[in-house]
């Protein structure tokens, strides 16, 4: 996105992890921009969260360094370690982790006692930052009477206060119910493009991250798959994990055809079409000696780039041929489940369709949403 | 645990007691025999102080035992030596405790599990090993300790007597003041939420901040429940005080209740009225303790596990090496001590011509009278734990599973003895029995000693299995009803074995139980039904150190060693709320 040009605030370097001679980072390299909104993606044990927990401080590595901007926070060359405490970050917990004996005053205001603000600036403080997550007049409520969506405002509220430079969110939204966790998403969203805090997000849900973030990183088995903006990596996939990951996927395996300056035409076995054509710049990971013609390949293409259309007669290419299992309307789509090759997924589209159950559909695959890939073993 | 008041509504359907009369009629028969245990020798206890005869004696009705035995100064002195030792112990076992469990659940102390499993041995050895193990280290005169201290030049002076207030205290501490403390908050601080922690350290606090602003804080309504634990049994003290205070005239409740029973002539009615005392303030007590631990709150729970505890640094070590001491002064100087003193000549003479002899254990193995004591204890061990698996599984099965009447007054029963001094549940037996016609031929048997051990621990083992039969989940008996089993097809093939664990649990407990305590039964037991640990304690008393040390060996071996080979075995004999 835009903020390509900011220096980077926080450089991980060659960092390392193991439990019990079980690796859960294995030596990743990232560099987070000034106020970029960075976020680690991944099911769960690959690695997210201790990523995370040791840029906060709350695990050691061991091996590779960390800097916050200038200052080397851990450094295993250097024989260096900053506790958490002196590390000036806030963190919003899974748990949300508030102290069920203090307020919400009391809570929000500890960070400031602890660095000796008290009396009226740290009130004034507390009503700010209160005010800014819509908590303001909750104050002297008990942290346990309160209701998830306002516990996780709390604990964001404790974590901004002292306006720590960088932001680390672990799995904040998995706790809430799925509609209150869409308009957390929003808010937080909004929120971090008011205060300008570098955000470190931490999930497992795509969603979430392509939603919220400036750039992702998508971790797998302690490693980095890939690292770019939403867009990016969900149109633009470097690995099969990501592609499979993010979103649903038809792959239709076949063998490459023919080979141009522009374009790549593969044969497909079994959806009607002779062949497709995709852009040469749609080939993943070009290298020895792929593609050429001759070898098998799977392309790979996004259900929302495949059009449903009941007349076969249509003339533009990479038209396919595909069976529709069952239609669903859902009030605002319309759900069809087609089989095209051996895959079935979902296509949704906003009208109706004069198609029955059973039956053929012809589908076109809009060649901008279609790539190549090396066939898998 | 959960009320069974919460489960009511939905447990219509689940009476499956074979008809409603035939429920009832176990209902009654339970609160008959709970309440005939367990409130009917209190009820004597309170009726008897304001009569002057003695026991089986016509009444006499006034005022006079609680006139006599109020304008007698020993008796205050007695109740306020309690209280002072409560208070004083607390004082100093439960900050210890809280932080001692605070290392062991939430830092990277080394060998936290073996630790653990030291206040575990602690909590098990029985309190007459304990306290015997010490006199041998600390007797002013004749103490191992003592006796290095006299050698080294610049401390010859410094003498530590046991006999003493602060040797009390000390050995309260070393036996279960500390040990009891740690079982029980160590779980609780684990099951905390680590995040909490870390949260603050993430806002800026260290560790030791940390510990004080957030931990113990959050931790509060569980150190609350442990307190209130140990404060409702500063009246059932009784073994230190006896060996310890009584050598030196200081007296405390359980021990001053025991002098005026056994004074000749017997001053029972007095006795009785010091009792009552008691009674009322644990009448106070009891609902609001109860009250607190059913209501007890745990912080949020978290249900991933992580290793996550706090890095020490460098005090690492240091911390290991603190903890590692307390076990040792726990654990191994009783232990040691005890089995030195059995094989030595002269305990604590290593210069004698023959330091070491077996003559002492053959001599014991060939005393009569430790084979009856480990007869008896045998005998009234094993039935207090048939009898109270059995009973006690049934009173929890009724009180989780059925929506009997008389629930609730069967719950409050079962909740007293946890509260009630063993000494006065001793007395009140002793009435009952003595008092009653129909009793008496029941007296000098050992009968009466099941009785009174059969409610030690009733509060525990219930609770134990209440809580198991919540856990075990309705579903799986109403299947078996629904798969066309009867309630006793059901009760036997589904119910039982799945409760076997949990029984044979209760059980071991209740055998422990009654092998080492003695205040329950002082006063019910003749020469002919002591038990081995009453044996102990007038061994001790006659200065027969060496055939004490291995009397009390054979009790540490009933209860200790049972302890581990049921650990063993899987058993997790681990203690909740009690």
């Amino acid at each position: 996105m835009a903020r390509t040009d900011h220096v980077s605030i926080l450089r991980i370097h060659n960092l390392y992890k193991t439990f019990d001679r079980v690796v859960a980072v294995n030596r990743i390299n990232l560099e987070i921009k000034e106020g970029e909104f960075f976020t680690l993606l991944g099911s769960s044990g690959c690695g997210k969260t201790t990523t995370l927990r040791m840029v906060g401080g709350l695990e050691k590595p061991d091996g590779g360094a960390i800097y916050l901007a200038d200052r080397c926070l851990v450094s295993d060359t250097q024989k260096l370690f900053v506790k958490p405490e002196k590390r000036d970050m806030g963190m919003v917990f899974q748990s949300y982790a508030l102290w069920p004996h203090m307020t919400v005053f009391e809570n929000v205001s500890y960070p400031l006692k602890l660095r000796g603000i008290r009396g009226a600036q740290a009130e004034k403080k507390v009503a700010e930052v209160l005010t800014l997550v819509g908590l303001s007049g909750l104050e002297e409520r008990q942290a346990p009477a309160l209701s998830g969506g306002q516990q996780q405002r709390v604990a964001l509220a404790r974590a901004l206060v002292f306006s720590p430079k960088v932001l680390l969110l672990d799995e904040p939204l998995s706790n809430l119910d799925a509609q209150l966790r869409e308009e957390m998403r929003r808010e937080l969203k909004a929120l971090q493009q008011r205060v300008h805090v570098t955000v470190i997000f931490v999930t497992h849900d795509q969603i979430e991250a392509l939603s919220l973030s400036d750039r992702i990183a998508i971790m797998k088995f302690g490693q980095l798959e890939q690292v770019g903006t939403p867009e990016e990596v969900y149109f633009h996939p470097a690995t099969p994990f990501v592609r499979d990951f993010l979103g649903k996927t038809f792959l239709l395996p076949g063998k490459i055809a023919t080979i141009s300056e522009q374009e790549v035409e593969v044969q497909v076995q079994g959806i009607g079409a002779s062949a497709l054509t995709l852009q040469r710049s749609h080939v993943i990971s070009p290298s020895n000696g792929f593609p050429s013609v001759g070898q098998t390949a799977m392309v790979a293409i996004r259900p929302e780039k495949i059009a449903l259309s009941n007349d076969g007669s249509d003339t533009r290419g990479n038209i396919v041929e595909g069976t529709l299992q069952a239609v669903q309307f859902l009030g605002d789509r319309y759900e069809y489940t087609v089989t095209l090759g051996e895959e079935t997924r979902v296509i949704v589209s906003p009208e109706a369709q004069q198609l029955r159950p059973g039956g053929k559909v012809f589908l076109q695959l809009k060649a901008e949403g279609m790539t190549l890939w090396p066939r898998e073993p | 645990m959960a009320k069974t008041e919460t489960l009511s509504p939905t447990t219509v359907s689940r009476s499956w007691l074979p008809r409603l009369d035939g429920g009832t009629g176990l209902m009654a028969a339970l609160i008959g025999v709970m309440g005939f245990i367990v409130l009917y020798p209190l009820v004597l206890i309170l009726i008897n102080s304001f009569n002057t005869a003695t026991i089986a004696e016509p009444p006499v009705y006034g005022l006079k035992s609680w006139r006599d035995a109020f304008s007698e100064y020993g008796i205050w002195r007695s109740l306020w030596n309690s209280v002072k030792i409560g208070i004083v112990l607390q004082v100093i076992a439960l900050p210890m405790g809280i932080f001692v469990s605070w290392l062991l659940a939430r830092t990277n102390i080394l060998f936290a599990n073996v630790f653990e499993f030291g206040f575990w041995i602690s909590f098990f050895l029985p309190g007459l090993a304990t306290t015997f193990g010490w006199m041998l280290m600390l007797d002013p005169s004749t103490g191992l300790i003592n006796s290095w201290l006299r050698q080294v030049p610049l401390l010859g002076g410094l003498n530590f007597d046991i006999y003493s207030f602060a040797g009390i205290i000390w050995v309260h501490l070393v036996s279960n003041g500390l040990s009891t403390k740690v079982m029980l908050l160590t779980p609780a601080f684990r099951r905390m939420d680590a995040s909490m922690e870390e949260a603050s350290r993430m806002s800026g606090a260290s560790a030791f901040t940390t510990l004080w602003r957030i931990t113990v804080p959050a931790m509060t309504p569980v150190i609350v429940v442990v307190f209130l634990l140990s404060v409702i049994r500063i009246f059932s003290s009784f073994e230190i005080e006896l060996l310890l205070g009584v050598p030196w005239s200081f007296y405390v409740y359980s021990t001053k209740i025991v002098d005026l029973a056994r004074q000749e002539p017997p001053l029972v009615n007095q006795a009785a009225a010091l009792g009552s005392i008691i009674l009322l303030f644990l009448a106070a007590f009891i609902p609001l303790q109860r009250k607190l631990i059913t209501r007890r709150q745990f912080t949020t729970v978290t249900g991933q596990f992580r290793p996550r505890v706090i890095d020490l640094g460098a005090w690492r070590y240091p911390a290991t090496a603190f903890v590692a001491l307390v076990i040792f002064v726990l654990d191994v100087v009783p232990l040691l001590s005890v089995v030195g003193g059995s094989f030595m000549t002269r305990f604590g003479f290593f210069n004698l011509p023959k330091t070491w002899t077996l003559e002492y254990w053959k001599m014991a193995l060939n005393d009569p009278r430790i084979l009856q004591g480990l007869h008896n204890t045998l005998i009234v061990a094993v039935s207090a734990g048939l009898v109270g698996a059995v009973l006690f599984s049934l009173i929890g099965y009724v009180l989780v599973r059925t929506k009997l009447p008389g629930r609730a007054v069967l719950d409050s029963i079962c909740w007293l003895p946890s509260a009630i001094p063993g000494v006065l549940s001793g007395l009140g037996l002793l009435w009952m029995f003595l008092g009653t016609p129909v009793f008496r031929p029941f007296y000098g048997t050992l009968f009466l000693l099941v009785i009174a051990q059969m409610l030690g621990g009733v509060t525990l083992s219930t609770q134990i299995l209440k809580a198991n039969f919540i856990q075990l989940g309705k579903e799986l008996e109403e299947s078996s009803r629904m798969s066309g089993a009867g309630f006793w097809r059901t009760y036997l093939r589904i119910v039982f074995p799945l409760m076997a664990q949990t029984m044979v649990l209760v059980g071991v407990i209740k055998f422990m139980f009654a092998a080492q305590h003695n205040s329950a039964i002082i006063l019910l037991a003749t020469s002919e039904t002591r038990t081995l640990s009453l044996l102990a304690l007038d061994q001790v008393a006659a200065g027969y150190r060496e055939v004490a040390s291995i009397t009390i060996i054979m009790v540490t071996l009933l209860t200790l060693g049972l302890a581990i080979v049921a650990r063993s075995f899987g058993l997790k004999v681990g203690i909740r709320a009690e």
